[in-house]
Protein backbone atom coordinates (compact mmCIF):
# COMPACT_ATOMS: atom_id res chain seq x y z
CA UNK A 1 0.00 0.00 0.00
CA UNK A 2 1.37 3.69 -0.70
CA UNK A 3 -0.37 5.82 1.73
CA UNK A 4 0.13 9.58 2.49
CA UNK A 5 -0.77 11.14 5.88
CA UNK A 6 -1.43 14.72 5.70
CA UNK A 7 1.18 15.61 3.31
CA UNK A 8 1.46 19.18 3.04
CA UNK A 9 3.29 21.13 0.12
CA UNK A 10 4.13 24.47 -0.49
CA UNK A 11 5.37 26.12 -4.21
CA UNK A 12 5.02 29.90 -4.93
CA UNK A 13 3.96 30.93 -1.46
CA UNK A 14 0.96 28.67 -1.84
CA UNK A 15 -0.08 25.12 -0.26
CA UNK A 16 -0.31 23.37 -3.70
CA UNK A 17 -0.78 19.91 -0.95
CA UNK A 18 -2.53 21.16 2.32
CA UNK A 19 -2.66 17.75 4.33
CA UNK A 20 -3.40 15.75 1.73
CA UNK A 21 -4.28 11.78 2.99
CA UNK A 22 -5.35 8.73 0.73
CA UNK A 23 -3.81 5.17 0.23
CA UNK A 24 -3.27 3.38 -3.22
CA UNK A 25 -3.57 -0.87 -2.46
CA UNK A 26 -2.09 -3.34 -4.32
CA UNK A 27 -4.03 -5.12 -7.10
CA UNK A 28 -5.67 -2.05 -7.18
CA UNK A 29 -6.25 0.46 -9.81
CA UNK A 30 -6.62 4.36 -8.36
CA UNK A 31 -7.11 7.18 -10.13
CA UNK A 32 -6.43 10.73 -8.83
CA UNK A 33 -8.65 13.04 -10.39
CA UNK A 34 -8.49 16.89 -10.33
CA UNK A 35 -8.59 19.47 -12.20
CA UNK A 36 -5.60 21.43 -14.32
CA UNK A 37 -3.23 22.66 -11.31
CA UNK A 38 -4.99 20.98 -8.29
CA UNK A 39 -1.25 18.89 -7.92
CA UNK A 40 -1.69 15.87 -9.08
CA UNK A 41 1.72 15.64 -10.99
CA UNK A 42 3.03 17.10 -7.75
CA UNK A 43 1.49 14.03 -5.84
CA UNK A 44 3.42 11.50 -8.31
CA UNK A 45 6.69 13.81 -7.77
CA UNK A 46 6.36 13.67 -4.50
CA UNK A 47 5.86 9.87 -3.35
CA UNK A 48 8.69 9.25 -6.21
CA UNK A 49 11.01 11.63 -4.29
CA UNK A 50 11.13 14.16 -7.32
CA UNK A 51 10.07 17.01 -4.96
CA UNK A 52 11.06 17.41 -1.21
CA UNK A 53 7.98 17.06 1.43
CA UNK A 54 9.11 18.50 4.78
CA UNK A 55 5.35 18.08 6.14
CA UNK A 56 3.16 14.91 6.45
CA UNK A 57 4.11 11.18 5.88
CA UNK A 58 4.49 9.04 2.92
CA UNK A 59 4.75 5.23 3.51
CA UNK A 60 5.59 2.29 1.10
CA UNK A 61 4.52 -0.91 2.21
CA UNK A 62 4.40 0.01 6.41
CA UNK A 63 7.42 2.35 5.75
CA UNK A 64 8.92 5.44 4.89
CA UNK A 65 9.97 6.08 1.27
CA UNK A 66 13.66 6.05 0.68
CA UNK A 67 15.90 4.78 -2.36
CA UNK A 68 14.84 1.91 -2.06
CA UNK A 69 11.27 2.41 -3.52
CA UNK A 70 12.47 2.57 -7.04
CA UNK A 71 12.59 -1.09 -7.45
CA UNK A 72 9.15 -1.04 -5.88
CA UNK A 73 7.54 1.63 -7.70
CA UNK A 74 7.68 2.68 -11.40
CA UNK A 75 7.01 6.16 -12.43
CA UNK A 76 5.26 6.72 -16.46
CA UNK A 77 5.68 10.61 -16.01
CA UNK A 78 3.88 12.71 -18.34
CA UNK A 79 6.77 12.69 -20.97
CA UNK A 80 9.16 10.35 -21.95
CA UNK A 81 12.38 11.00 -20.79
CA UNK A 82 15.10 9.30 -22.69
CA UNK A 83 17.75 10.25 -24.96
CA UNK A 84 16.06 11.27 -28.13
CA UNK A 85 18.94 9.95 -29.99
CA UNK A 86 18.39 6.58 -29.02
CA UNK A 87 16.22 3.43 -30.45
CA UNK A 88 13.42 2.19 -28.74
CA UNK A 89 15.58 -1.21 -28.61
CA UNK A 90 18.34 0.30 -27.04
CA UNK A 91 16.44 2.57 -24.83
CA UNK A 92 15.39 -0.95 -23.42
CA UNK A 93 18.37 -1.69 -22.85
CA UNK A 94 19.11 1.55 -21.12
CA UNK A 95 16.79 0.80 -18.48
CA UNK A 96 17.55 -3.04 -17.80
CA UNK A 97 21.16 -1.38 -16.91
CA UNK A 98 19.50 0.43 -14.09
CA UNK A 99 16.62 -1.04 -12.62
CA UNK A 100 17.27 -4.74 -10.89
CA UNK A 101 13.66 -5.18 -11.06
CA UNK A 102 13.56 -4.94 -15.28
CA UNK A 103 11.98 -7.58 -16.66
CA UNK A 104 12.77 -7.77 -20.48
CA UNK A 105 10.56 -10.62 -21.39
CA UNK A 106 7.74 -8.38 -20.06
CA UNK A 107 9.08 -5.66 -22.37
CA UNK A 108 9.06 -7.10 -25.23
CA UNK A 109 5.58 -8.62 -24.81
CA UNK A 110 4.54 -4.95 -23.91
CA UNK A 111 6.42 -4.13 -27.35
CA UNK A 112 4.47 -6.26 -29.09
CA UNK A 113 1.04 -5.47 -27.47
CA UNK A 114 1.89 -1.70 -28.32
CA UNK A 115 2.69 -2.72 -31.56
CA UNK A 116 5.97 -0.47 -31.69
CA UNK A 117 9.01 -0.70 -33.93
CA UNK A 118 12.01 -1.45 -31.81
CA UNK A 119 14.21 -0.18 -34.45
CA UNK A 120 12.30 3.35 -34.45
CA UNK A 121 14.43 6.76 -33.10
CA UNK A 122 13.04 7.56 -29.71
CA UNK A 123 13.24 11.48 -30.98
CA UNK A 124 11.09 10.63 -34.41
CA UNK A 125 8.08 9.45 -32.64
CA UNK A 126 4.48 10.71 -32.68
CA UNK A 127 2.93 11.80 -29.62
CA UNK A 128 1.05 8.62 -29.07
CA UNK A 129 3.37 6.38 -29.76
CA UNK A 130 5.39 7.96 -27.57
CA UNK A 131 2.93 7.88 -24.82
CA UNK A 132 2.82 3.66 -25.72
CA UNK A 133 6.86 3.91 -24.87
CA UNK A 134 6.52 5.58 -22.22
CA UNK A 135 4.19 3.20 -20.53
CA UNK A 136 6.61 0.27 -21.97
CA UNK A 137 9.45 1.62 -19.56
CA UNK A 138 6.98 1.81 -16.71
CA UNK A 139 5.16 -1.41 -17.04
CA UNK A 140 8.30 -3.67 -17.58
CA UNK A 141 9.84 -3.92 -14.38
CA UNK A 142 8.39 -6.34 -11.71
CA UNK A 143 7.43 -3.25 -9.34
CA UNK A 144 4.71 -3.39 -6.73
CA UNK A 145 3.40 -0.43 -8.52
CA UNK A 146 3.09 1.78 -10.90
CA UNK A 147 2.52 5.62 -11.27
CA UNK A 148 1.14 7.17 -14.56
CA UNK A 149 1.20 10.58 -15.01
CA UNK A 150 -2.28 11.71 -17.14
CA UNK A 151 -1.72 8.49 -19.61
CA UNK A 152 -4.44 9.65 -22.16
CA UNK A 153 -3.72 13.32 -22.15
CA UNK A 154 -3.28 14.97 -25.51
CA UNK A 155 -3.15 11.84 -27.69
CA UNK A 156 -5.36 10.12 -30.73
CA UNK A 157 -8.66 8.08 -29.96
CA UNK A 158 -7.19 5.02 -30.74
CA UNK A 159 -3.72 5.34 -29.07
CA UNK A 160 -6.01 6.18 -25.92
CA UNK A 161 -8.18 2.58 -26.64
CA UNK A 162 -5.12 0.87 -26.52
CA UNK A 163 -3.39 2.02 -23.49
CA UNK A 164 -7.24 1.53 -21.28
CA UNK A 165 -6.94 -1.84 -22.99
CA UNK A 166 -3.83 -2.56 -20.72
CA UNK A 167 -6.05 -2.09 -17.43
CA UNK A 168 -8.18 -5.05 -18.62
CA UNK A 169 -5.11 -6.98 -19.62
CA UNK A 170 -3.12 -9.61 -17.16
CA UNK A 171 0.26 -6.68 -18.46
CA UNK A 172 -0.98 -5.23 -14.76
CA UNK A 173 -1.13 -8.51 -13.12
CA UNK A 174 -1.83 -8.35 -9.41
CA UNK A 175 0.11 -4.68 -8.99
CA UNK A 176 -1.36 -1.39 -7.99
CA UNK A 177 -1.76 1.61 -10.28
CA UNK A 178 -2.09 5.19 -9.51
CA UNK A 179 -2.77 7.09 -12.02
CA UNK A 180 -4.02 10.82 -12.63
CA UNK A 181 -6.25 11.93 -14.96
CA UNK A 182 -8.85 15.18 -15.84
CA UNK A 183 -10.69 13.07 -17.61
CA UNK A 184 -12.15 10.01 -16.20
CA UNK A 185 -14.51 9.37 -20.00
CA UNK A 186 -11.82 6.41 -20.83
CA UNK A 187 -11.51 4.69 -17.20
CA UNK A 188 -15.03 5.12 -15.46
CA UNK A 189 -15.14 1.61 -15.90
CA UNK A 190 -11.72 0.36 -15.47
CA UNK A 191 -11.17 2.30 -11.98
CA UNK A 192 -11.69 0.07 -8.63
CA UNK A 193 -10.93 3.35 -6.55
CA UNK A 194 -11.25 7.29 -7.19
CA UNK A 195 -9.73 10.10 -5.12
CA UNK A 196 -10.81 13.88 -6.13
CA UNK A 197 -8.34 16.38 -5.19
CA UNK A 198 -9.02 19.70 -4.54
CA UNK A 199 -7.66 22.85 -2.53
CA UNK A 200 -5.05 20.73 -1.85
CA UNK A 201 -6.81 17.76 -0.35
CA UNK A 202 -8.22 14.66 -0.63
CA UNK A 203 -12.40 15.95 -0.99
CA UNK A 204 -13.66 12.17 -1.57
CA UNK A 205 -11.81 9.01 -1.36
CA UNK A 206 -14.38 6.18 -2.52
CA UNK A 207 -15.07 2.54 -4.13
CA UNK A 208 -16.54 3.10 -7.19
CA UNK A 209 -18.58 0.14 -7.87
CA UNK A 210 -19.91 0.56 -4.09
CA UNK A 211 -20.86 4.61 -5.44
CA UNK A 212 -22.42 2.82 -7.75
CA UNK A 213 -24.67 0.06 -5.84
CA UNK A 214 -25.38 2.54 -2.75
CA UNK A 215 -26.09 5.87 -4.70
CA UNK A 216 -25.96 5.17 -7.78
CA UNK A 217 -23.68 7.44 -8.63
CA UNK A 218 -21.24 7.90 -11.65
CA UNK A 219 -17.71 9.09 -10.77
CA UNK A 220 -18.81 12.38 -12.96
CA UNK A 221 -21.58 12.83 -10.61
CA UNK A 222 -19.70 12.69 -7.84
CA UNK A 223 -16.92 15.02 -9.46
CA UNK A 224 -19.73 17.35 -10.12
CA UNK A 225 -21.16 17.33 -6.55
CA UNK A 226 -17.51 18.62 -5.32
CA UNK A 227 -17.12 20.66 -7.67
CA UNK A 228 -20.27 22.91 -7.57
CA UNK A 229 -19.59 23.01 -3.36
CA UNK B 1 -10.70 -19.76 -27.00
CA UNK B 2 -13.64 -18.80 -29.82
CA UNK B 3 -16.37 -17.44 -27.50
CA UNK B 4 -18.85 -16.74 -30.50
CA UNK B 5 -20.16 -13.10 -30.42
CA UNK B 6 -21.85 -10.79 -28.73
CA UNK B 7 -19.15 -10.08 -26.01
CA UNK B 8 -17.69 -6.93 -27.66
CA UNK B 9 -21.20 -4.60 -27.98
CA UNK B 10 -21.74 -4.17 -24.30
CA UNK B 11 -21.92 -0.75 -22.88
CA UNK B 12 -21.27 0.21 -20.02
CA UNK B 13 -23.84 2.33 -18.22
CA UNK B 14 -21.74 4.59 -15.52
CA UNK B 15 -24.53 4.62 -12.68
CA UNK B 16 -24.94 0.64 -12.35
CA UNK B 17 -22.65 -1.39 -10.59
CA UNK B 18 -20.60 -2.68 -13.58
CA UNK B 19 -20.29 -6.40 -12.19
CA UNK B 20 -24.44 -6.41 -12.21
CA UNK B 21 -24.39 -5.49 -15.83
CA UNK B 22 -21.69 -8.21 -16.69
CA UNK B 23 -24.03 -10.68 -14.84
CA UNK B 24 -27.27 -9.28 -16.66
CA UNK B 25 -25.40 -9.70 -20.20
CA UNK B 26 -24.67 -13.18 -19.11
CA UNK B 27 -28.29 -13.52 -18.68
CA UNK B 28 -28.89 -11.68 -21.90
CA UNK B 29 -26.69 -14.52 -23.38
CA UNK B 30 -28.04 -17.52 -21.94
CA UNK B 31 -32.03 -16.29 -22.89
CA UNK B 32 -30.59 -15.36 -26.58
CA UNK B 33 -29.17 -19.00 -26.75
CA UNK B 34 -25.80 -17.55 -27.07
CA UNK B 35 -24.62 -19.76 -24.30
CA UNK B 36 -25.92 -22.77 -23.92
CA UNK B 37 -26.72 -24.85 -20.71
CA UNK B 38 -22.81 -26.38 -19.81
CA UNK B 39 -21.19 -24.49 -21.90
CA UNK B 40 -17.80 -23.52 -20.82
CA UNK B 41 -17.22 -19.99 -20.34
CA UNK B 42 -14.33 -17.90 -20.95
CA UNK B 43 -11.60 -17.61 -17.54
CA UNK B 44 -11.91 -14.39 -15.31
CA UNK B 45 -8.74 -12.92 -17.08
CA UNK B 46 -10.22 -13.69 -20.49
CA UNK B 47 -13.13 -11.77 -19.80
CA UNK B 48 -11.41 -8.95 -18.30
CA UNK B 49 -9.91 -8.66 -21.83
CA UNK B 50 -12.90 -9.47 -23.91
CA UNK B 51 -15.09 -6.45 -22.03
CA UNK B 52 -12.29 -4.55 -21.61
CA UNK B 53 -13.03 -4.15 -17.85
CA UNK B 54 -10.89 -4.53 -14.34
CA UNK B 55 -9.72 -8.22 -13.80
CA UNK B 56 -11.47 -7.28 -10.11
CA UNK B 57 -14.89 -6.74 -11.79
CA UNK B 58 -14.76 -9.71 -13.75
CA UNK B 59 -13.74 -11.84 -10.59
CA UNK B 60 -16.89 -9.91 -8.54
CA UNK B 61 -19.16 -10.91 -11.50
CA UNK B 62 -18.15 -14.74 -11.63
CA UNK B 63 -18.43 -14.68 -7.80
CA UNK B 64 -21.88 -13.21 -8.15
CA UNK B 65 -23.20 -15.69 -10.69
CA UNK B 66 -21.46 -18.63 -8.72
CA UNK B 67 -23.83 -17.23 -5.55
CA UNK B 68 -26.70 -17.57 -7.54
CA UNK B 69 -26.14 -20.61 -9.23
CA UNK B 70 -25.82 -19.03 -12.53
CA UNK B 71 -22.17 -20.79 -13.41
CA UNK B 72 -20.56 -23.72 -11.44
CA UNK B 73 -16.82 -24.35 -11.10
CA UNK B 74 -15.89 -27.67 -10.33
CA UNK B 75 -11.72 -28.04 -8.57
CA UNK B 76 -9.57 -26.68 -11.25
CA UNK B 77 -12.13 -27.43 -14.26
CA UNK B 78 -13.29 -24.19 -16.20
CA UNK B 79 -16.59 -22.55 -15.40
CA UNK B 80 -20.14 -23.80 -16.92
CA UNK B 81 -23.46 -22.26 -17.32
CA UNK B 82 -25.61 -24.17 -15.32
CA UNK B 83 -27.52 -27.52 -16.23
CA UNK B 84 -29.81 -26.25 -13.88
CA UNK B 85 -33.37 -26.06 -15.62
CA UNK B 86 -34.73 -24.37 -13.03
CA UNK B 87 -32.20 -21.55 -12.44
CA UNK B 88 -32.57 -21.35 -16.85
CA UNK B 89 -36.28 -20.67 -16.76
CA UNK B 90 -35.73 -18.30 -13.90
CA UNK B 91 -33.50 -16.11 -15.72
CA UNK B 92 -35.63 -16.02 -19.01
CA UNK B 93 -38.83 -15.23 -16.42
CA UNK B 94 -36.84 -12.11 -15.12
CA UNK B 95 -35.51 -11.37 -18.05
CA UNK B 96 -39.04 -11.36 -19.65
CA UNK B 97 -41.08 -9.72 -16.83
CA UNK B 98 -38.44 -6.68 -16.71
CA UNK B 99 -39.03 -5.85 -20.35
CA UNK B 100 -42.74 -6.62 -20.65
CA UNK B 101 -42.77 -4.20 -17.00
CA UNK B 102 -40.70 -1.44 -18.76
CA UNK B 103 -42.89 -1.76 -22.51
CA UNK B 104 -46.38 -1.46 -19.41
CA UNK B 105 -45.11 1.23 -17.87
CA UNK B 106 -44.09 3.20 -21.68
CA UNK B 107 -47.46 2.61 -23.17
CA UNK B 108 -49.41 3.32 -20.27
CA UNK B 109 -48.77 6.86 -21.06
CA UNK B 110 -50.83 6.43 -23.69
CA UNK B 111 -54.85 5.84 -23.54
CA UNK B 112 -55.10 2.31 -25.81
CA UNK B 113 -57.80 -0.54 -25.68
CA UNK B 114 -55.64 -3.42 -24.76
CA UNK B 115 -57.15 -5.01 -27.88
CA UNK B 116 -55.25 -2.61 -29.95
CA UNK B 117 -52.17 -2.58 -28.31
CA UNK B 118 -52.08 -6.64 -28.49
CA UNK B 119 -52.20 -6.36 -32.30
CA UNK B 120 -49.71 -4.10 -32.87
CA UNK B 121 -47.41 -5.89 -30.62
CA UNK B 122 -48.05 -8.76 -32.15
CA UNK B 123 -47.72 -7.17 -35.86
CA UNK B 124 -44.34 -5.27 -35.03
CA UNK B 125 -42.65 -8.48 -33.23
CA UNK B 126 -43.40 -10.69 -36.26
CA UNK B 127 -42.13 -8.04 -38.60
CA UNK B 128 -38.90 -7.89 -36.14
CA UNK B 129 -38.69 -11.58 -36.25
CA UNK B 130 -38.72 -11.80 -39.60
CA UNK B 131 -36.45 -8.77 -40.31
CA UNK B 132 -33.68 -10.14 -37.96
CA UNK B 133 -34.61 -14.60 -38.06
CA UNK B 134 -30.58 -15.43 -37.86
CA UNK B 135 -29.45 -13.29 -35.24
CA UNK B 136 -29.75 -15.99 -32.67
CA UNK B 137 -29.14 -18.78 -34.75
CA UNK B 138 -25.95 -17.81 -36.54
CA UNK B 139 -24.61 -16.48 -33.15
CA UNK B 140 -25.42 -19.24 -30.89
CA UNK B 141 -23.88 -22.51 -29.78
CA UNK B 142 -20.39 -21.42 -31.00
CA UNK B 143 -18.13 -24.36 -31.65
CA UNK B 144 -15.22 -24.65 -29.99
CA UNK B 145 -11.88 -26.36 -30.50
Amino acid sequence: MIELKGVRKRYRGRYVLNGLSFTAEKGNITCLIGMNGAGKSTVMKAIMGLVPVKEGQILVNGKPRGRWIYEKISFVPDHLTMPLSMKMSEGLTFMADFYASWNAERAAELMRFFRLEPGEKIGNLSKGTAAKYNLVLGLAPNSDYVLMDEPFSGIDLFSREMIADVFSSDLIEERGVLLTTHEIGEVEHLIDKAVILQNGKAEMEFDCETMRSEEGKSIVDVMREVYSR
Amino acid sequence: MRTGGGWEEVEFNSREPVYLQVVRHFKEMIVAGRLEAGQVIPSRRELGTLLKINPNTAQRSYKEMEERKLIVTEGNSPSRITQDDAVLRAIRAELLGEAVDAFVSAVRKVDVPVEELLDLVKSKYIEALSSSPADVAAEGGAERP
